[in-house]
C-alpha cells in the first residue's frame, strides 16, 4: 500500500468518522443542558422573534466597531468566501464528495482554483500576523496556533500539489490528503467548532437583549 | 409663600462624594474575614459555577475563537491597553472549569489542565469586580455574540461561595445580609430623614400608607446622604398628585446580593419588596435612580412578571411615561445638556426612549454622545466597582473615555439617572477639575416643574 493509497483509503475515512462523531458528542454534550427560563415580562412581545435577527446581522460589525474590526472582518470575509470556493469548486475535490455523497456539480478553471488558493493563504497569513503582532489584544493559546496550522496545511500542500513543486506528486497529493485528513479529525476538539456554535451563541444573546427591547 | 416649591439647601452631591469617601475607606476595616478552609472555599466556587451554567453559558465558553474584537469596545483595557484586562480573558478560569466539570470532553480536559486552585481564584477577583462593571459593551462587537458580563456575574457568585469578595463590597453584603441595611440605611434613617425634608421644605412624603397606587423606592445613598434625592422624588410625584408611599420595610433598591454575586441575599432583598407590593396593593413600582435595582427587579429571571399584581419601572422610565402624557408641567432647561445611559438601565435594560422623552419635556438643548444608547461607553463605576479603593487607578483610567464622549458634545451638564454613575463621575469631575455639571434626572426635574405655587410666587414677583 503506498502513502498515497493510505491516505485516500483508511486515514481519511477515520479522519470523517472522527469529525462527525465528534461534532455530534460535542454539540449535543452542551446542548442537552438545560436552558433557565426566564420569567421575566418581556418589553417587546416579539423579542425572541426578533433576537433571532442577531444570527444574521452580528455577520458585519455595527458601524460603532467598524474602523476598530474593518481589517479583521475583511480579511476573515476574503479567508472564509476563498477557502469555500478551492474545497466546493475545483474538480479533483468535486470529484472526492461525489464519492463519498455521489453528488456532482462542475468545476471552476483551474485558474480560478489556484487564485482563489493564494487569495485564501495569503488572507491567512495576513491574519495570523496580526495575531503575532498584537498579543496583548488577541491572548492566543496552543489551540489557536494549532487551528490555524490545520488550517493552512491543505491549502499550502494543495497549491504545491498543483504546482508539482518539491517532491514527486503522488507524494505531495498523499501529503495534502493527510493534511485535509488532520483538518477533519481536529475539527470537533478546537475552535474550528465555532462554524456551529455562532449561530447559538447570537441567537441566545440576541433573545436575552431583545427580551429587553434591545437590539444588539 | 408656598415653602414647598423652593430648592433646599440640602448638602451638595460634591459634598456627598467627599463624604462617602471617608466612609467607603472605612468598610476594608468591616469587611468578614474567611473563614472556611482552602480546600472547602475551592470547592464551593467550583460547585457553585457548575451549578449556575446552563445550556447559554456553556454555549458562549465554547464560543470564543480569539478575535480579541472585545478589546476595542471595554473601557478598561481601552483605558490601560493592559492585556490582563481584555474581556475574553475574564472567560478562562470559568472556560477551564467547565471543561474539566461539564463539558462534553471532560475526561480529558481533566488530563490536560491544572486543578483550580485557591490562587487562581484570588487572581479572578480583579477580573471580574475591579476590571469588569457587566455593562456589555463586548457583547456587541463580538462576532459571537458572547454575553461576556453574565459569565462574569456567574464568576463573582462562584468567589462570594469562595469568600473572596472585594472587603468594601463584602462589609456592604454582609451588612446588608445581617442587618438589612445597606449604609446605615435603617427605616429609623428614613423616617429622620423624611422628617428633615418635611421641616425644612415642607415636602410631605407619604410614610407607610397601608395601600397606595405607587410603591416608590429610594436608596441608601438618598436616605443617608443625598437629601435632594428624596426630596426631589417627593417633589415629583406630588406634583403628579398620585397615591403614593414610602414602605419603611421596603424600601431599599440598592441589592448588594446582586452586586456581589449572592444570589441569596438578591432574592431576600427582591422578596421583601415585592411581599410589601402586594400588601399596599400597589399598581406600579418605582425604583430609584439606582441602576442596579432595575436588573434585580425588573429583569429578575425568577420572578413571573406576568402573575404579579404591578408593573415595575425604573424612575427615568415613570418619568418618561408622564412627560409623554402630559402630566409633567416643566419649564424649559437652560444649556446644552447630553445624557448618559447607565449600561444597567440602558444596554442591559433597554430604558432608552423615556428619558429622552423627559428630555423633550424639558425643551433641552440635547447633544447625544457620539457612541449612545446601546453602544454607550460605561463610565467605569457601576457594578459596585464605585467602593473598590484598589480600583481607583483603573476606574480613573476608564472614566477619561467618557470625559472625551461628553467633551464632544459641547454640553456644559451631563444628565444621568444611577446613583453609582453619578458618584463615579461626581468624584472624576472633582479630580480632573472637569467643567461639567453632573445632574440627576429627578432632581432635575423637580427643580423645573411648575406648580400652583411656584406660578403664584412668580406672577407676584
Amino acid at each position: 500500500m503506498t502513502l498515497l493509497d493510505y491516505a485516500r483509503g483508511p486515514v481519511i475515512q477515520a479522519a470523517l468518522v472522527i469529525m462527525i462523531a465528534g461534532i455530534i458528542w460535542r454539540l449535543l454534550g452542551v446542548l442537552v443542558l438545560t436552558r433557565a427560563a426566564d420569567l421575566s415580562r418581556p418589553r417587546d412581545a416579539f423579542g425572541n422573534f426578533k433576537g433571532y435577527r442577531t444570527v444574521f446581522s452580528r455577520a458585519w460589525p455595527s458601524s460603532e466597531f467598524l474602523t476598530a474590526t474593518r481589517y479583521q472582518t475583511v480579511m476573515a470575509y476574503v479567508f472564509h468566501l476563498a477557502t469555500l470556493v478551492v474545497v466546493i469548486g475545483i474538480v479533483p475535490h468535486i470529484e472526492f464528495i461525489q464519492g463519498l455523497t455521489g453528488a456532482s456539480w462542475p468545476g471552476l478553471p483551474n485558474g480560478v482554483g489556484v487564485a482563489c488558493g493564494i487569495i485564501a493563504l495569503a488572507s491567512l497569513v495576513a491574519l495570523i500576523m496580526r495575531r503575532l503582532t498584537k498579543p496583548a489584544v488577541y491572548c492566543s493559546t496552543w489551540g489557536d496556533y494549532f487551528a490555524w496550522f490545520v488550517v493552512a496545511m491543505p491549502l499550502v500542500t494543495g497549491l504545491m500539489a498543483f504546482a508539482h513543486l518539491g517532491p514527486r506528486y503522488e507524494t505531495l497529493l498523499a501529503l495534502h490528503i493527510l493534511a485535509a485528513a488532520l483538518f477533519f479529525a481536529w475539527f470537533p476538539f478546537g475552535k474550528l467548532m465555532h462554524a456551529f456554535w455562532f449561530v447559538f451563541s447570537r441567537a441566545q444573546s440576541g433573545i436575552a437583549y431583545a427580551r429587553k427591547g434591545v437590539q444588539i | 409663600m408656598n415653602t414647598a416649591t423652593l430648592v433646599p439647601e440640602f448638602p451638595t452631591f460634591a459634598e456627598i462624594v467627599q463624604g462617602l469617601g471617608a466612609q467607603i475607606k472605612q468598610l476594608r476595616a468591616l469587611a468578614p474575614r474567611p473563614t472556611l478552609p482552602e480546600s472547602v472555599r475551592v470547592q464551593r466556587a467550583i460547585a457553585t459555577l457548575i451549578a449556575e451554567t446552563n445550556a447559554d453559558e456553556a454555549v458562549w465558553l465554547e464560543s470564543c475563537i480569539r478575535c480579541g474584537q472585545c478589546t476595542t469596545a471595554c473601557h478598561y483595557f481601552q483605558a490601560t491597553g493592559n492585556t490582563k484586562y481584555a474581556p475574553l480573558r475574564k472567560m478562562n478560569l470559568y472556560r477551564r472549569i467547565y471543561q474539566r466539570e461539564l463539558g462534553p470532553f471532560r475526561w480529558w480536559y481533566r488530563l490536560i489542565t491544572p486543578p483550580v486552585t485557591l490562587q487562581d481564584l484570588e487572581e479572578l477577583q480583579e477580573l471580574v469586580f475591579d476590571s469588569c462593571t457587566e455593562c456589555g459593551r463586548c457583547t456587541m462587537v463580538c462576532p459571537m455574540g458572547i454575553d461576556i458580563a453574565s459569565l462574569v456575574h456567574h464568576q463573582r457568585s462562584a468567589l462570594v461561595a469562595a469568600e473572596l469578595v472585594p472587603p468594601e463590597l463584602a462589609a456592604v453584603q454582609t451588612e446588608q445580609k445581617h442587618q438589612g441595611t445597606a449604609f446605615g440605611a435603617s427605616p429609623e434613617a428614613l423616617h429622620r430623614m423624611v422628617e428633615t425634608i418635611r421641616t425644612q421644605t415642607g415636602i410631605e412624603i407619604p410614610l407607610d400608607k397601608p395601600k397606595a397606587e405607587v410603591m416608590v423606592l429610594t436608596s441608601a445613598v438618598d436616605v443617608v446622604g443625598n437629601a435632594r434625592g428624596l426630596w426631589a422624588t417627593a417633589r415629583v410625584m406630588n406634583h403628579l398628585g398620585v397615591d403614593w408611599t414610602i414602605c419603611s420595610d421596603a424600601f431599599e433598591s440598592a441589592n448588594f446580593g446582586l452586586l456581589s454575586g449572592d444570589m441569596g441575599l438578591w432574592k431576600k432583598q427582591v422578596d421583601l419588596i415585592v411581599a410589601a407590593a402586594k400588601r399596599i396593593g400597589a399598581k406600579t413600582l418605582v425604583i430609584a435612580e439606582c441602576g442596579h435595582a432595575y436588573p434585580a427587579l425588573r429583569w429578575n429571571p425568577t420572578l413571573k412578571g406576568e402573575e404579579l399584581p404591578f408593573e415595575m419601572m425604573y424612575i427615568s422610565e415613570y418619568l418618561g411615561r408622564q412627560a409623554e402624557a402630559g402630566r409633567l408641567r416643566l419649564r424649559p432647561l437652560q444649556g446644552r445638556v447630553t445624557y448618559h445611559d447607565p449600561c444597567k438601565t440602558g444596554r442591559r435594560g433597554g430604558a432608552f426612549a423615556e428619558p429622552r422623552a423627559v428630555l423633550k419635556a424639558l425643551q433641552a438643548d440635547f447633544v447625544e454622545m457620539p457612541a449612545n444608547k446601546e453602544f454607550n461607553w460605561c463610565c467605569g463605576g457601576g457594578a459596585g466597582i464605585f467602593l473598590l479603593e484598589r480600583a481607583t487607578p483603573l476606574r480613573d483610567a476608564a472614566f477619561r473615555i467618557k470625559m472625551q464622549q461628553v467633551d464632544q458634545t459641547g454640553a456644559e451638564t451631563v444628565l444621568l439617572s444611577c446613583a453609582s454613575c453619578r458618584l463615579n463621575f461626581e468624584a472624576g469631575r472633582q479630580k480632573n477639575q472637569w467643567n461639567k455639571r453632573i445632574e440627576s434626572l429627578v432632581e432635575l426635574v423637580a427643580e423645573h416643574l411648575i406648580d400652583e405655587g411656584t406660578a403664584a410666587a412668580e406672577g407676584a414677583a
